[in-house]
């Protein structure tokens, strides 16, 4: 007997509940030894519409179960993401979603509406929450007006599935999760990276040159766990569980804890064939129990 | 690229708290070429994979050159022999040998000696004439090993060989300059030979090209993945000011 692992998204049909999470899959060229019948859908690395550079080196920084980043969206733009790798992406047996980013609530809809009805483009992450910049992301994501307004502004842009992904370093994250909820958004991705910084002892300074960076990996696991399950407790849409997921027991947490997918992102570093192996460890927990759809795991999702 | 759990079945002292840990990894070890690295993960052991270039790659084994200066490494060489690693490899560009040359000096200081051997080997393959110039601290923090005909040791307090860097020991002119070392050093190779290829140490994520934390600031701007593109690079093309003069290991002194 084999489990029917397929999950619905608003309109948006998967073939199984994990996603590879935006920046630690590139733009799907790169990880060749993972074996991709496992990947639901890729969320691309985030993209403004003009290259950036991104931030100076150090970058990165292991941290007890977990690591620092501040890579500072970089990428090549709008026009050399549809020139170099949409066409590949039409070609592919799983949606990949463009993970967007803007400075100013008008750049995410010109962005939006730049990839809207390119071939290979299956819709977007709208980051409001990156940490790592110096204007937008995460100031977006802290405010729910902010948060509707960027939301809106996509929206109207595209016909495409809107992802809405939030910042856990906010007072209520519900209160953000229903703003984006009513501005629109086709689901939740609860939670990006939360703000840290580390100490370099010999230099006395930040070890990222950023000073603070995003911390990522099963040290934010639990916490990422509460606020995923708080949104999914205040929102109708579907909610992507996302923090620290490296093990088939992380994921099924999230998807007991009311998200209808999760993403895997910071355990493809250390293991490029996570996502498989979270995959293969759902599928088989499913068996154990006789259940032939996802949709029969229970769910603790008790409403306020 | 290959990734596979592979059994520790070497372990030698080189040089002082510096040892070559030897792993049972056939496919890797059959593909590496000089300037690649694997990247290797601990089970219990820290979050992320660690960099090492190939030292060795003979018989099925692959062979990495470390101390002690931080977790990753203070576990590897706790290690007991049959105790098994994932090995993730060969990853990144190596260094590249053109029979033109018709001699190459490989410069090295440290740890840099790490992909020395192979550079040789795959020199002496492309028919190239190979001279090593070596350099550290002293005498003892040299390292033990070089199967190579013509080699020049140099030591900071002259215990050993030419008294100064490696660099200032080059003397002779050769057709190329490959350089490994710690990234001071490789930006006085750049003075000197602009069209010397060096392998740069950063920080690593995932070692496969998608995390761009390994970044490499380049003097034409923007920045690369020391992962992929790299780890050599021309080293004129390298903006060195930018780049971390050094890693950030453990404040208080590992025990070897």
């Amino acid at each position: 007997m084999t489990s029917d692992l397929g999950v619905d998204l608003g309109h948006l049909r998967l073939r199984g509940p994990v996603i590879a999470a935006s920046g630690t899959f590139g733009y799907g060229t790169e990880v060749p030894l993972l074996e991709r019948r496992a990947l639901a859908a890729l969320v691309s690395k985030g993209i403004f519409l003009r290259p950036r550079p991104g931030t100076p080196p150090p970058r990165i920084v292991e941290t007890p179960s977990g690591m620092l980043n501040a890579i500072g969206l970089q990428g090549p733009g709008a026009e050399a993401l549809l020139r170099e790798y949409a066409p590949l992406w039409s070609a592919w047996d799983f949606p990949v979603l463009v993970n967007i980013n803007g400075e100013t609530v008008e750049e995410y809809g010109e962005l939006a509406a730049r990839l809207d009805g390119i071939p290979g483009v299956g819709g977007f992450e709208v980051n409001i929450s990156c940490p790592n910049v110096e204007q937008g992301g995460m100031y977006f994501g802290n405010d729910p007006r902010a948060a509707a307004d960027v939301t809106r502004a996509v929206r109207q842009r595209t016909t495409l599935p809107v992802w809405v992904k939030l910042t856990p370093n906010v007072g209520d994250i519900g209160e953000v999760a229903r703003a984006v909820e009513d501005a629109g958004a086709d689901a939740v991705c609860a939670v990006n990276t939360f703000l840290g910084m580390s100490i370099d002892l010999h230099a006395f300074r930040p070890r990222l040159s950023f000073r603070t960076g995003g911390l990522s990996g099963p040290a934010i696991r639990p916490l990422a766990l509460q606020l995923a399950h708080q949104v999914a407790r205040t929102v109708q849409v579907p909610v992507i569980g996302i923090g620290g997921i490296a093990s088939p027991e992380d994921a099924l947490e999230f998807l007991v804890a009311g998200c209808a997918a999760v993403q895997v992102g910071t355990a493809t570093f250390a293991d490029p064939q996570a996502i498989a192996r979270v995959h293969d460890g759902i599928a088989a927990y499913l068996e154990s129990k006789s259940w032939t759809t996802l949709k029969e795991l229970p769910r603790y999702l008790p409403r306020d | 690229m290959f990734e596979t759990s592979a059994p520790l079945s070497e372990r030698r002292q080189v040089a002082r708290d510096m040892f070559v840990l030897g792993f049972d990894a056939p496919a890797v070890a059959a593909a590496a070429k000089a300037g690649q690295f694997v990247n290797i993960g601990l089970k219990p052991g820290p979050l992320l994979r660690r960099p090492f270039s190939v030292y060795r790659a003979d018989e099925g084994r692959v062979e990495i050159v470390l101390r002690a200066v931080g977790e990753g490494t203070s576990r590897l060489l706790s290690l007991r022999e049959g105790d098994r690693v994932s090995v993730l490899g060969p990853l990144g560009t190596g260094f590249r040998f053109e029979p033109a040359w018709r001699s190459v000096a490989l410069v090295s200081g440290g740890l840099g000696l790490a992909p020395m051997l192979l550079a040789a080997r795959d020199a002496r393959a492309a028919g190239l004439s190979v001279h090593w110039v070596h350099g550290a601290r002293t005498a003892w923090d040299l390292g033990s090993e070089w199967d190579g005909e013509e080699a020049t040791w140099a030591t900071d307090d002259g215990s050993r060989g030419f008294h100064g860097s490696a660099v200032a020991a080059v003397e002779e002119e050769f057709g190329a300059v490959l350089a490994c070392g710690p990234n001071p050093m490789l930006a006085a190779v750049a003075e000197r030979w602009p069209d010397a290829q060096v392998a740069v140490e950063t920080y690593m994520g995932c070692g496969t090209g998608v995390c761009l934390g390994c970044a490499v600031p380049l003097l034409a701007g923007g920045y690369d993945r020391a992962c992929r593109e790299g780890p050599v690079y021309r080293a004129a093309d390298v903006d060195w000011p930018a780049l971390p003069s050094h890693l950030s290991y453990s404040a208080v002194a590992m025990p070897a």
